[in-house]
């Protein structure tokens, strides 16, 4: 390399690089960053090469190591060029086949190509070969990592060919110091570190210093857990970094610069190294840069790794060869810093925006970004997200484009629960935050930080307390112990965080975690302990409930709390069946005292092992070994084997015995009643209905749920002593307030059976229905035949119902409108399979407009307006939005609404919500009205039959505290589990791959309301049983009733 | 000048102060538990947060400069939320055991819970469990009592500049300890307890202390640096010891022996309270009246050259004035010495010869202006701690530090050059110096032409001294000899530290004299920063010599043998004088041996450990006629003889003391003197009016006021200017001379500085096939002198409770000695047992003993042979062997 003496030099240097470079050349580019070299990318990039010359194409195409491409997740990565097509996922044995296919003959490799995550009952997404066309790349603009696909970080050519060190040179011979400055602040660049300080103001503030010599530093201790944009930034563009220092150092005047790295990121130092000895060789460091009168150079300081190093003092401290312990500002290091002169630091990425700022000019960079945060921002997108990786995107984008365009969504199809920005700095955003725009104020409004970066996406699974405990921890850890609130502070928080997930909390924990945190927060000396409580004060604020689960009810709703649940199964399973228990002990091939365990925690057990969507089996830890065990068809093999079984019913001293009336038969009313009558209560149930069931029979047809089996359930109910009125129903034969006079407790539990309407040209008349009162039609028997075209309107599972039964009363075809796709759709996906099998038609994205009738009012079809998905909602799913003009008409002779249930309240009852639904706390479930509880539908909408039942349990047992207050609570069913069956920590899981449940054939099955699903064999009951992997084995629990 | 308004008061603040300096200044209290006036701002407790109009959140007050215009809130609710939970949080991580604490009562914590009113303990105790150590024998450590406010960090840094301490691990984990764990014991702590001190909780407390119900403030009673201690007693018991900060000379600063070895010996029930009288080989109590009867009717006898007197370098200047008029006037004899014979008689004649006075040219603080010193036969931080610290800091602060030493003391570890020469090659290494000087042109031609004469003579000699011999001489490398040249040569400003390594040789007055020539030739002397500084090891040593405790000397070193001097004090003290000199120390032993001197009265000195060749003093003792001894214990010498009288210990009596930079420093009383103790100058004044040659003074200040108006360089020194809290360094020529803090500025006290060239001469002894070792003596930084007074500190005799020999661990090898074995070393006069110290402080063939130890005192087998100048014994070579002892 020569020494360029003069800009001319450079430029003359940089006209030969361009002229040289046929950009036509067939490349192709590896990523040689972190990740990839992780994922094999040295052996892939050896491959390469070896093929090539073994295929003779070395001298026509050639292969370029890059920095990192951000899309770490799919290493190792190579791009073919000039088709831009991107393999991920590239390993030593696919190298043969992209010279073979790729390089030879243009095509594209199929299995290394990109493909979208899949959804909900969608197997596979499309495929995307070119780069720029995936969504993960669409959505980003990368200026700072802009080059990182096409240079050779260890080539200083390639940078200057890419316009390198041109920013330098127009920073030394075309601009004045204060230009520059200038230059900077007008591009309104802040501190990437996290800061956000304006970037030229504090670059005046340390020019304007008087000091005989200053100092630039280059911040490179990155700490957050799982953050990397600086690392990745180093070790894919180090010049960048390096000529933003050097024109920084020109414009404050400083001669010397020093990175502060750590030595964990050895590559990045490598690279930074290389980087160094080139810019010395060609003139870019060291005396008279460039020949003009200015001088700099870089010394690289290697730290221990240590995140209070993050903080400038504790950083200038560590580089001086001091305890890396911050001290407090004022002074500021811009007047008295390294070695007591004025001192200049910025984050890497801030200097990385240097150069591009200076080439371009500050309006150009100014154009992207917001009012107040300008540019890009690079973040490391991890976490539960789909398309995790290295992402650079325009200040401005909201965190929901964040994590659903860019991200991808959420992994497995599980819902979004927070994102943690900034780190163990930052805070915890709920999903009613993704709307928030990235910029540095937004998210300080809300709490959190922007950090240097980092970015966790999470779902259902993390526990919000757990995760304020992981990041106390860490900051805990990472204390450099000098001040009180930050040493003490956070090892007390801590503690209470570890109380609180070992189900030692109490409410008064949270306030202490609150009133803690603030003097924290306002007492510490750094930004480290300034900030350690952010986690804990934005979890509190955005998810206290989950909080409140953990101490009112010693329950972790995520299932991470060891102590706190017997099995992430049963804590997945709203009314918390201890699933291991029974499925222990069915493997035993005892049934009976599997059921016994069972009605300990749900009275209904036919009807869930039918009917239940079984959550439980989505946190299956068997999952990760092969699939899941087949929770539902071991119950349902259960409930086959056993038909009544003894439970325990306390006898109570007549002072001690209350009355209570529980009105609705359903699933949440007949719960309630079996546990009040097991405390010793007298329990009447006042059911409206001829039948007990409430939905589960007139909602739910019996082809899915035998009228016998249910009828089953209700008998072990009225055996213990449960008393049902029938045809009583409230408002009319009953009055709430004379219940109230009548017993000593109420609780109401009268389900959703209000449909919604679709508010439609022709909706009222003959021929439209709701899909509820069509189920109950048919269940009373007073429509046995169906003839015509149905059209069902909704997503649900009441749609998918009422679907299959219209085929089954002899509908010459059922379609199903839906306004999104069916991977929004709400119901089971198992459901649409059978409904599928069973011949229903299905037309998405179609929204009804208005419902078509002849002249005679007779109905003869309905008109669709085409839908196409927009912006992502909170929950995640894209938003249907019409398109104009798209519309679409279907003949029908039947319409049924499937789009929604609303409680219908008795007069004078309890307070609702203003979407119609009882207001209720909701850890007790008691109304605003003194000795009137509630639960199932009528509280939470249309819900499922589990949910129903855990409120009627919940109900219950704070009804029971209601009515006697001064009796220590006990309920037999939350006794300590005492389980004897046998089972050895040590030997291999069961080798028996997963069995469901058979089915009835589609043909057999359309005509008639014979059950579709059948059940296993005893032997395969055992078998499947068997497999669970007892991961409640050996827990001790903390006992729930100590509330 | 920044003005503020603090709480609506408007304050005012010198420049660079912080806010919470402002708050003080305007008497506004705001709690605080890591800052201290003389350390750097830290902001670790967080206490101090106040609201500062227009800056966000809570600034710390310590660390916030005030500037002008600020308006600040102390206490408002949101502060006092802060500040509870800060508190909270502290009681959380302490353990809850007040009562019993050392620190009761005096706990800066307790004084902050109670001014921020918290009163509850919401928070769970956070556990840190710590096993106290208690390996220091002056201190307690006991981690689960710290707050972690860095005070004994930063002051350990800080002041100490040792760091012997340091802040380990991160969170809640962290912790102060020495480096690499362990007890404190273990590690380079030097026990100083500056740390001690300022621990704000019952942390590092002090294994020995009640709270005090006064305190004054004295001057501490060893070695010759002069710190002044705030003394605490509670009745006439002494219980406490602290640094005086407004103290010039040690600035608050204490070494371990002033802070924990101070206080306890005054009241150790081993002091004699009452005059002694021979019985066989037993002493009887007796009554003042009996005992003095006795002294005066033998002493009758004694009157002239047979008698001699022993004062003390442990006493006031007026003691010593009285008793060498004693012996003078009343015995007719100018036999009176003191111990400084064994220390710095050689650099008394020597640095007189050079210059004109035989005292530290310039003050100790101007080592911080030094930008270079060299330091040679001094282990400055461990005998003069207080003056290591200064060294110490000037070295932090930048100054280059020249150290010839041949043992690896602890400023070999900051020392910029350090030369391990061949014990008493001193002659040949500074020759080397000088050759260097000249050879390369680095001398200051101008200062030796002008301010000096006899160049010519220093530099025939030391022509022959290339370094290349010099290495030979001394195994120091011919190129450290050049570069050490340069350093001192060069430097803008360089100063001279020497002690005994230098003087106790029998080339000793070559030695000093040859370090003037240092100076002379490069004109280091007579500006700030540079001098040739002798430290001296006693209290009040230059004092003593000052007072003409000397036998060729009378008070202010006027010549007995000048006709003129002696008739001045002839006139003055009205008796007739002896015109002869009298015998030194080193001479007098001899005399009694010859029956020349048959009596002796020693006052506070302890020869029997002190002198060289014990066996040989013992001897002597043994032989005398009559011996009178007059201390505070019965020390060895005492058992020697016929009557023992008990003396007041310093902090019983009042009168001045001069340091080693020639300060005078008065001190008052802090307790009534036990038993039937008497101050020293009265016990004389009795003796000698019983002897017909009445003395009597009402005070010490009355005597003071005779010695100034016979000694011209003191004639301005009185009690009265000392008590106004004047500073003064002799000289001080009248009530308005304002003392003399740098000697020779403009001329030399002789006029001009005189060279002396000196060839090398080998030590008396050399090491032959049956004594191939060589011994150096010398003092550890835990006693002092004879262990007199150290030894019943219960503090420092557990620090280092024994005697010991260092010795190389190559050496150790090859002997298979371990560390801790017994060993036996022996010299042509004696031999001793005592356990080896193996390590790499002294070079192989090399031994140092303190001379501390009566179990096993180094001067049973040291040199008795003399510098023929000054008489002072050679006690820093002799020739030794070593071999295990059984045990």
């Amino acid at each position: 390399m020569t020494r360029l003496a003069d800009r001319a030099k450079l430029e003359d240097l940089r006209g030969r690089l361009v002229s040289a470079f046929d950009a036509d050349k067939r490349r192709l580019f590896v990523c040689m960053g972190t990740g990839c070299r992780a994922c094999g990318g040295d052996e892939v990039l050896d491959g390469l090469e070896g093929a090539l010359k073994g295929a003779g194409l070395d001298e026509q195409v050639e292969v370029v190591k890059t920095g990192c491409r951000g899309f770490c997740e799919n290493g190792a990565l190579v791009t073919a060029q000039p088709s831009g097509t991107l393999y991920c996922r590239v390993g030593r044995d696919d190298v043969d086949d992209i010279v073979a296919k790729t390089v030879a003959r243009g095509e594209v490799v199929e299995h290394l190509v990109y493909r979208a995550p899949a959804g909900i009952g969608v197997p596979s997404g499309p495929v995307v070969p070119r780069e720029k066309d995936i969504p993960f790349y669409r959505h980003q603009q990368r200026i700072v990592l802009g080059m990182n696909d096409r240079i050779d970080p260890t080539r200083i050519e390639d940078y200057i060919r890419e316009g390198g060190y041109a920013g330098l040179a127009k920073a030394l011979f075309d601009m004045e110091p204060e230009g520059i400055i200038d230059e900077v602040s007008r591009s309104g660049l802040r501190g990437r570190g996290g800061g956000g300080f304006p970037t030229g103001r504090k670059w005046m503030f340390c020019r304007a210093a008087e000091g005989d010599a200053k100092y630039v530093i280059c911040n490179a201790d990155e700490g957050d857990p799982g953050a990397f944009m600086d690392r990745s930034l180093l070790e894919g563009n180090p010049h960048a970094v390096l000529e933003g220092m050097a024109i920084g150092a020109r414009a404050i005047g400083a001669r010397q610069g020093y990175i502060y790295i750590r030595a964990e990121y050895p590559l990045a130092i490598e690279r930074l190294r290389i980087a160094i000895e080139q810019m010395r060789a060609c003139g870019l460091l060291g005396d008279n840069i460039l020949g003009s009168d200015f001088s700099f150079d870089i010394v690289i300081k290697e730290g221990a790794g240590a995140f209070v190093c993050g903080e400038e003092t504790a950083l200038i401290a560590s580089i001086e060869g001091s305890r890396g312990m911050p001290t407090s500002r004022p002074p500021f290091p811009a007047v008295k810093g390294l070695y007591g002169k004025p001192t200049n630091i910025n984050n890497v990425e801030t200097w990385g925006n240097v150069p591009h700022i200076v080439n371009r000019g500050a309006e150009v960079y100014a154009a992207l970004g917001t009012e107040d945060s300008k540019g890009t921002k690079i973040f490391s997108l991890v976490g539960q997200v789909n398309n995790t990786g290295l992402v650079e995107v325009p200040m401005g984008m909201t965190l929901r484009q964040l994590v659903y365009e860019v991200g991808g969504g959420i992994k497995n199809g599980r819902q979004f629960k927070a994102v943690q920005s900034g780190g163990p700095s930052g805070g915890c955003l709920p999903v009613e935050m993704m709307h928030l725009p990235i910029d540095y104020e937004s998210l300080a409004d809300a709490g959190a930080i922007m950090g240097s970066g980092g970015l966790v996406v999470m779902d259902e699974t993390t526990c919000m307390v757990d995760l304020a405990r992981y990041f106390v921890t860490f900051t805990q850890n990472e204390s450099c112990g000098k001040c009180v609130p930050c040493r003490l502070g956070t090892q007390q928080m801590r503690m209470i965080l570890d109380d609180i997930c070992e189900g030692h909390g109490t409410e008064e924990s949270i306030t202490q975690l609150e009133r803690l945190g603030e003097s924290v927060r306002m007492g510490s000396l750094c930004g480290l302990g300034q900030t350690a409580p952010n986690p804990v004060l934005t979890t509190i604020k955005y998810f206290r409930d989950e909080y409140l689960a953990h101490v009112r009810e010693k329950r972790c709703p995520a299932g991470v709390c060891e102590k706190l649940f017997v099995a992430t199964c049963s804590n997945r399973c709203p009314s918390d069946v201890d699933i291991p228990a029974y499925l222990s002990l069915i493997a035993e091939g005892r049934a009976e005292e599997a059921l016994r365990s069972h009605m300990d925690r749900n009275p209904l057990p036919s009807v869930c092992a039918r009917v239940c969507p079984h959550p439980c089996e989505m946190r299956c830890r068997r999952e990760t070994m092969d699939r899941p065990v087949a929770i539902r068809a071991v119950k349902r093999f259960m409930v086959d084997a056993v038909d009544r079984v003894e439970v325990s019913v306390e006898t109570r001293p007549e002072e001690e015995r209350r009355r209570v009336a529980v009105i609705g038969a359903g699933p949440a009313g007949l719960t309630a009643a079996f546990y009040l009558r097991r405390l010793g209560h007298e329990v009447t149930v006042y059911e409206a209905m001829p039948e007990a069931g409430g939905m589960l029979r007139y909602g739910i047809p019996s082809y899915r749920l035998p009228r016998e089996e249910l009828e089953r359930d209700i008998a072990r109910i009225t055996d213990v002593g449960v008393n049902i009125v029938y045809d009583t129903a409230i408002g009319k034969q009953l009055s709430l307030s004379r219940l109230r006079k009548q017993y000593d407790a109420v609780f109401l539990g009268s389900g959703a059976w209000a449909d919604a309407t679709m508010g439609v040209p022709g909706e009222k008349g003959a021929g439209v229905a709701s899909g509820i009162e069509f189920l109950k039609l048919v269940e009373i028997g007073q429509m046995e035949r169906l003839a015509g075209n149905v059209v069902i309107v909704g997503g649900g599972n009441t749609a998918m119902d009422a679907a299959r039964t219209a085929l089954r009363l002899g509908a010459s075809s059922v379609t199903v409108v839906y306004r999104r796709t069916r991977e929004e759709m709400p119901v089971e996906p198992d459901e649409v399979t059978e409904a599928l099998e069973e011949g229903v038609k299905f037309e998405f994205l179609v929204a009804p407009v208005e419902i078509l009738r002849d002249r005679r009012k007779s109905l003869s079809g309905i008109r669709l307006q085409r839908m196409r998905l927009g912006e992502f909602d909170s929950g995640g799913r894209r938003r249907p939005i019409p398109i104009e003009d798209g519309f679409v008409e279907i003949p029908a002779a039947h319409v049924i609404r499937a789009i929604g249930q609303n409680p219908i309240l008795p007069r004078g009852g309890p307070p609702v919500s203003n979407r119609g639904r009882i207001v209720v706390d909701q850890f007790t479930l008691a109304t605003e009205t003194e000795g009137v509880f509630s639960g199932g539908d009528a509280v939470l909408g249309p819900a499922t039959a589990i949910e129903a039942i855990a409120h009627g349990r919940r109900a219950a047992e704070a009804i029971e505290r209601y009515l006697c207050p001064d009796r220590a609570a006990r309920f037999p069913w939350n006794a300590p589990r005492t389980l004897d069956t046998a089972f050895d920590p040590s030997a291999p899981p069961a080798n028996t791959p997963r069995r469901e449940a058979p089915k009835l054939d589609p043909a057999m099955r359309r005509n008639n309301f014979v059950e579709v699903e059948l059940t296993l064999s005893p032997e395969q009951a055992r078998l499947e049983a068997g497999r669970c992997l007892r991961c409640d084995f050996g827990k001790l629990l903390v006992s729930r009733d100590e509330v | 000048m920044p003005n503020l308004t603090i709480n609506g008061r408007a304050v005012r603040v010198a420049a660079g102060k912080t806010i919470l300096d402002a708050c003080r200044a305007a008497e506004i209290y705001v709690p605080t538990l890591c800052d201290d006036p003389q350390l750097k701002p830290y902001g670790a407790c967080r206490l101090c947060l106040v609201r500062v109009d227009g800056m966000r959140g809570l600034p710390s007050a310590c660390t916030t400069p005030a500037e002008e215009g600020m308006a600040v809130t102390t206490d408002d609710d949101e502060i006092l939320e802060v500040r509870q939970w800060t508190t909270r949080l502290l009681l959380a991580d302490h353990p809850l055991d007040c009562l019993t604490c050392e620190q009761c009562g005096v706990c800066q914590l307790q004084e902050v819970v109670e001014y921020i009113g918290v009163r509850d303990r919401v928070l769970r105790p956070m556990t840190r469990s710590a096993k106290v150590d208690m390996s220091n024998a002056c201190f307690s450590v006991d981690m689960e009592k710290c707050i972690l406010c860095g005070l004994c960090v930063r002051a350990c840094d800080e002041i100490q500049n040792l760091g012997a301490i340091d802040l380990v691990r991160r969170g809640f984990d962290s912790a102060v300890e020495p480096f690499g764990g362990g007890p404190i014991m273990g590690s380079i702590c030097e026990s100083c307890g500056e740390c001690v001190e300022r621990c704000p909780t019952g942390a590092l407390a002090p294994r020995r202390y009640l709270k005090p119900e006064r305190e004054v403030s004295s001057v501490c009673p060893y070695c010759g640096t002069g710190c002044r201690i705030m003394l605490g007693a509670r009745g006439d018991t002494l219980v406490s010891a602290r640094g005086d900060a407004d103290s010039p000379v040690s600035r608050g600063r204490l070494c371990v022996k002033g802070r924990f070895g101070s206080f306890e010996f005054v009241t150790h029930p081993d002091r004699i309270t009452a005059p002694l009288i021979r019985q066989g080989e037993d002493f009887r109590e007796a009554s003042w009246e009996e005992a003095l009867a006795l002294v005066v009717e033998r002493l009758k006898g004694y009157r002239g050259a047979v008698f001699g007197g022993l004062s003390s370098a442990k006493v006031c200047n007026e003691d010593n004035y009285v008793f060498q008029k004693f012996v003078r006037a009343v015995m007719g004899t100018n036999n009176i010495d003191h111990c400084a014979r064994l220390c710095h008689s050689s650099t008394v004649a020597g640095l007189r010869q050079s210059f004109g006075s035989g005292a530290m040219t310039n003050p100790a603080d101007d080592l911080l202006d030094a930008e270079v010193i060299l330091v040679t036969g001094s282990n400055t931080t461990e005998n003069h701690p207080i003056i290591g610290l200064k060294i110490r800091e000037a070295v932090a602060r930048g100054a280059k530090l020249i150290l010839f030493d041949p043992r690896r003391i602890q400023l070999s570890e900051i020392a910029t050059l350090w030369a391990r020469q061949w014990p008493g090659t001193d002659v040949a290494w500074i020759n080397g110096l000088l050759h260097v000087i000249i050879r390369d042109g680095l001398m200051n031609t101008e200062f030796v032409q002008s301010r000096t004469e006899g160049f010519e003579a220093v530099e025939h000699v030391v022509a022959a001294y290339t370094p290349e011999r010099v290495a030979e001489i001394t195994g120091v490398a011919a190129e450290t000899i050049a570069e050490a040249a340069r350093l001192y040569a060069t430097a803008e400003r360089a100063a001279i530290v020497y002690s005994m390594g230098i003087t106790q040789h029998v080339t000793g007055t070559d030695n000093v004299r040859s370090l003037a020539n240092l100076a002379l030739i490069t004109g280091h002397i007579g500006k700030p920063g540079t001098g040739v500084n002798p430290l001296r090891g006693q209290s009040n040593v230059q004092g003593s010599c000052d007072m003409g405790a000397l036998p060729n000397f009378y008070p202010g070193y006027q010549q007995v043998g000048d006709d003129a001097v002696r008739a001045k004090f002839e006139q003055a003290w009205g008796t007739p004088l002896s015109p002869n000199d009298g015998l030194t120390v080193t001479e007098m032993l001899p005399a009694i041996l010859d029956g020349k001197v048959k009596a002796l009265y020693i006052m506070g000195e302890n020869p029997v450990l002190s002198d060289a060749d014990i066996s040989h003093v013992e001897e002597a003792l043994g032989q005398l006629e009559f011996l009178v001894v007059q201390d505070i214990f019965l020390t060895e010498t005492a058992r020697f003889a016929d009557v023992v009288l008990p003396a007041s210990s310093y902090a019983e009596r009042d009168g001045t003391y001069t340091n080693t930079e020639r300060r005078v420093q008065l001190t008052s009383p802090v307790v009534r003197p036990p038993g039937q103790t008497r101050r020293d100058w009265e016990i004389i004044c009795e003796i000698s009016t019983a002897l017909g040659y009445p003395m009597a003074y009402a005070s010490s200040a009355e005597i003071m006021d005779e010695m100034r108006a016979l000694t011209p360089f003191y004639a301005g020194i009185s009690h009265a200017r000392l008590e106004a809290g004047e500073q003064i360094h002799w000289p001080c020529l009248s009530d308005e001379h304002p003392g003399t803090p740098i000697l020779h500025r403009e001329k030399f006290s002789r006029g001009l500085g005189q060279f002396h060239p000196a060839e090398f001469i080998p030590a008396d002894e050399q090491t032959d096939a049956d004594f191939p070792i060589v011994l150096t003596t010398g003092r550890v930084l835990e006693h002092y002198h004879t262990g007199t007074m150290t030894r019943r500190s219960q503090g420092l005799d557990g620090l280092v409770p024994g005697p010991f020999v260092e010795v190389n661990d190559g050496d150790a090898r090859k002997l298979r000695l371990r560390d801790g074995d017994r060993v036996r070393v022996s010299s042509r006069r004696g031999s001793i047992v005592l356990p080896a110290r193996v390590g790499r402080r002294v070079d192989t063939g090399v031994l140092f003993i303190p001379f501390h130890f009566w179990e096993a005192a180094a001067n049973v087998l040291t040199n008795p042979a003399t510098d023929p100048t000054s008489k002072i014994p050679e006690f820093k070579v002799c020739a030794v062997r070593m071999e295990r002892a059984r045990n």
